[in-house]
């Protein structure tokens, strides 16, 4: 900073107090577009907990987490996309390569356990790159460009695994229904992703990401290279969906080219039940993650309930009607 | 002359040869070269789509120009980037902020130009207080940790300022940075101005009011239809009669004058209809947080004008009245036919009933189907034609859009001509002329001549004033004051979602409308 700017600057260190009360400030207001998902989510735990005696026991929970982890990092995902101001529609195909590199290379290669898990982070991260590229680069719509990779992805995974079989490495299945203490290890790669995106959230490209995502046009007017900024956004995000697949192939220990395929929309709408506005800048990923639980959780909640399988679909389809009802409530109050 | 010098010698900063834009068929910005010295500011006058804005957008760089080049400190600068202009010195305020509204304002300021420590974490504390304090040298007490997006139209405005000065700029464009503010904001950046321009920095400085351009530019370029038509030095005063001559501004007077005259003949028309009826009647209609409890009252035959700074709900307000926007409370009175009676502004097709019509803000989007024929956009069964059982009508439909073409004075080669080949003003009376067939009990206009040009504007209040002659309340709202005092009986002035003044007879003048616009009660 030149000299004649620093003129007058009062002290950094003043206020430490009042700038942590402005900072909590900010922080609440982000938080706020998460607050109908989260009522949402305690609404569900407590049905849980109602329905299903011992759903908060560490074996249950563990089990719930080994469940809910990959719907949470493909949300994570998604979040990250939708925050950026774009759309995937190829995250759950990318579920499906991944798993199905994981699944093959084994038999194929030969390969241990890491340099399997190497092969598909390189999978996902290329995937990631591509459909950046397209969206960024290429300046295509993200709805059609990542709809048409998803098909390539799918296509890809099929090709690898044209029916159901091989073996992901067992080390993983293992390792992923450990528990360290009370803490299912299921929950690890889930908070190192929240870790992750906390921490980019005070680095310059993370808020740049959001910053995109709220004025792309501005950011361009401010030269911050927004094609580059949407590039890395997507390999972010296809980072989570690689963590999201190990997770789901260390539960079924096989490949399946159909594997991730539902996991797709259910991404997009939990990121809407968090409060996330699907053009971008707006809401956090606290919202991504309740709207996550909240679909990993009602299938229980159906289950226990007793409501007859071939109800199961419908009944779960009207709440996440009621859900997005709840959350357009909530923003419209906010707006 | 202001200028800083070097051994005598004038040190040219910038210099921009032959820059030439075309967008579509017009030709925006046609062979411009201009010349920018350390430490002086150079004003840029030209009337609305003369190439201001696109002159100094392509200077920063947002834009690519088809043709031309720009050397800075005599090195040449890569044209079509921000990022090459910005790493050049260059800073621009844009006319309409580009901020990203869900982001905090300190990190707004800083956009694209963060503080940061190791490894690019922002260094939060440096840049939040470095941007209060930008902040604060253009207006005392900011609360940068709230959201960009809440901030009032002016308040944008200067945060797009002061991302412009967190650069330390060597050329600073300013591109109607005063429109939106008030007067001790527009002196608090007068005072900044002087004080980089002291310091050797070059300024651009686009404005409408010559009174600002007077006090603060050493020279002036005028533009008139993309070409630069002359240089004037400034020098403490400015030669405005030239300026206006060069501007174009003769046939602009003219024009005006035309106006006046159709005004006074239709005030004379109204008196004779003797004692006013109130048409319309709204009480404390609220809308959002651009509209915050609007009281009017407008009478039958009579032209009211809305003045207000762009962003003070003057839009809200018609949108609101006309059911395009549901208002959050407030009611609003209408004498029919039957009786008065209160209605709650729920939809446009209800508020058309009940002969409530707008002539909405954004022609092209909320006005126009652009690819269908005039015909089609005049008359619409259902909206102002009505639905005959078994078949379309044809004979009065035709009637009435000959008879609206005749009228309005559209011009077309056909009335099956396709809406979008018909120039601005044309297309605006199309979307006046459809309320010609009905019952209009109270016409509102949001800014009708955006964009046309002064023959078009003449007939458009030609036929408002024919209206209104006829009974019909109308209420209009116009960026252009000088067009508002010209055309309407009463002037209503809005800031800040309320109306702060009413203007009649001798009250309506220039002085009384600015000093209420920036919500000081006219003194």
């Amino acid at each position: 900073m030149k000299a004649h700017l620093r003129e007058g600057l009062p002290e950094a260190r003043a206020w430490p107090v009042k700038r942590i009360g402005s900072g909590l400030k900010a922080t609440s207001a982000r938080a706020a577009s998460a607050l109908p998902a989260l009522v949402m989510l305690l609404a569900v735990i407590v049905c849980n907990a109602w329905l299903q005696p011992d759903f908060l026991t560490a074996d249950s929970l563990a089990s719930n987490m080994q469940n809910a982890a990959p719907v949470i990092l493909i949300c994570m995902a998604q979040a990250v996309v939708v925050l950026m101001g774009e759309l995937d529609l190829s995250v759950g195909a990318g579920i499906s390569l991944v798993n199905c590199v994981l699944a093959a290379t084994p038999g194929l290669m030969g390969w241990g356990t890491g340099a399997t898990c190497l092969a598909g982070l390189a999978a996902a991260l290329l995937a990631g790159a591509c459909n950046g590229f397209l969206v960024g680069y290429a300046r295509q719509s993200a709805l059609i460009a990542t709809f048409a990779t998803g098909a390539v992805w799918f296509g890809c995974a099929l090709l690898l695994m044209p029916q159901p079989g091989g073996t992901v490495p067992d080390a993983l299945g293992e390792w992923f229904a450990a528990r360290i203490g009370v803490i299912p290890v299921a929950a690890l790669p889930v908070l190192a992703a929240v870790v992750i995106w906390a921490v980019l959230q005070r680095h310059r490209f993370g808020r740049r990401l959001i910053a995109t995502g709220s004025n792309a046009d501005a950011m361009f007017k401010v030269g911050v290279d927004v094609r580059l900024v949407k590039l890395l956004g997507y390999m972010l995000a296809w980072l989570f969906v690689f963590a999201a697949a190990v997770c789901l192939s260390a539960q079924t220990a096989s490949g399946d080219a159909r594997l991730g395929l539902s996991y797709t929309l259910n991404s997009v709408a939990a990121v809407v039940i968090g409060g996330i506005s699907l053009t971008g800048g707006r809401g956090s990923m606290l919202g991504a993650i309740c709207g996550a639980l909240v679909l990993a959780l009602i299938g229980n909640v159906v289950y226990f309930a007793g409501i007859p399988s071939n109800y199961q679909e419908v009944f779960k389809g009207a709440v996440i009607v009621i859900a997005l009802g709840f959350t357009f409530v909530g923003a419209k109050k906010r707006a | 002359m202001r200028s800083l010098r070097s051994n005598g010698a004038i040190m040219s900063v910038l210099i921009a040869k032959g820059l030439t834009k075309r967008y579509g068929g017009v030709l925006a910005l046609d062979d411009a070269s201009l010349t920018l010295n350390a430490g002086e500011v150079l004003g840029l006058l030209g009337a609305n789509g003369s190439g201001k804005s696109t002159l100094s957008s392509i200077l920063a760089g947002d834009r690519m120009p088809d043709h031309g080049s720009i050397e800075v400190n005599g090195a040449p600068l890569n044209p079509g980037s921000p990022k090459a202009a910005r790493a050049a010195g260059i800073a621009i305020a844009h006319q309409h902020p580009g901020l990203a509204p869900d982001l905090p304002v300190w990190e707004n300021v800083f956009l694209g130009a963060e503080r940061c420590r190791t490894a690019r974490f922002l260094d939060k504390p440096r840049t939040r207080e470095h941007a209060l304090r930008l902040l604060e040298g253009l207006r005392p007490g900011w609360n940068v940790d709230a959201p960009a997006g809440n901030l009032t139209a002016a308040d944008q405005q200067l945060v797009e300022i002061a991302r412009a000065l967190a650069l330390e700029p060597r050329i600073l464009i300013l591109d109607e940075p005063t429109a939106a503010l008030a007067a001790a904001e527009v002196d608090s950046l007068m005072r900044v101005v002087r004080s980089l321009t002291a310091r050797g920095t070059a300024v651009v400085f686009i404005s409408h009011r010559m009174a600002e351009i007077e006090s603060l530019c050493d020279r002036v370029m005028v533009l008139r239809n993309g070409r630069p038509v002359g240089e004037l030095p400034v020098g403490g005063q400015l030669d405005e009669p030239r300026v206006l001559e060069l501007m174009g501004g003769v046939a602009c007077g003219a024009a005006a004058a035309h106006v006046h005259d159709g005004k006074r003949d239709a005030a004379q028309q109204r008196l004779s209809h003797g004692q006013a009826v109130i048409a319309m009647s709204v009480r404390g209609l609220r809308a959002g947080a651009r509209l915050r409890g609007v009281d009017l009252e407008l009478k039958r035959g009579e032209i009211l004008g809305i003045a207000g700074l762009q962003g003070h709900g003057q839009e809200e307000l018609l949108d609101a009245l006309a059911g395009f926007r549901v208002p959050d409370g407030g009611e609003v009175r209408l004498a029919g036919p039957a009786g008065a009676r209160t209605i709650v502004p729920r939809s446009p097709r209800q508020m058309i009933a009940a002969g409530v019509c707008l002539v909405p803000n954004d022609r092209h989007r909320q006005g126009l189907w652009l690819d269908h024929s005039v015909e089609f956009n005049l008359a619409q069964v259902d909206v102002n034609f009505e639905a005959s059982p078994w078949r379309l009508r044809r004979a009065p439909i035709r009637r009435f859009v000959d008879d609206v073409v005749a009228r309005l004075r559209i011009k077309t080669s056909d009335v099956r001509q396709p809406v979008r080949d018909l120039s601005g003003g044309n297309q605006q009376k199309v979307v006046i002329g459809r309320w010609l067939n009905r019952q209009v009990d109270v016409l509102l206009l949001s800014d009708p001549t955006k964009g046309v040009d002064v023959i078009a504007r003449k007939d458009i209040y030609e036929a408002i004033g024919a209206l209104a002659r006829a009974g019909t309340a109308v209420l209009v709202y116009a960026s252009d004051t000088e067009e508002l005092l010209a055309v309407c009986d009463r002037l209503v002035v809005m800031y800040e979602g309320r109306i702060v003044a009413q203007l009649e007879g001798d009250e309506m003048n220039e002085s009384r409308v600015t000093s209420a616009l920036f919500g000081r009660s006219a003194a």
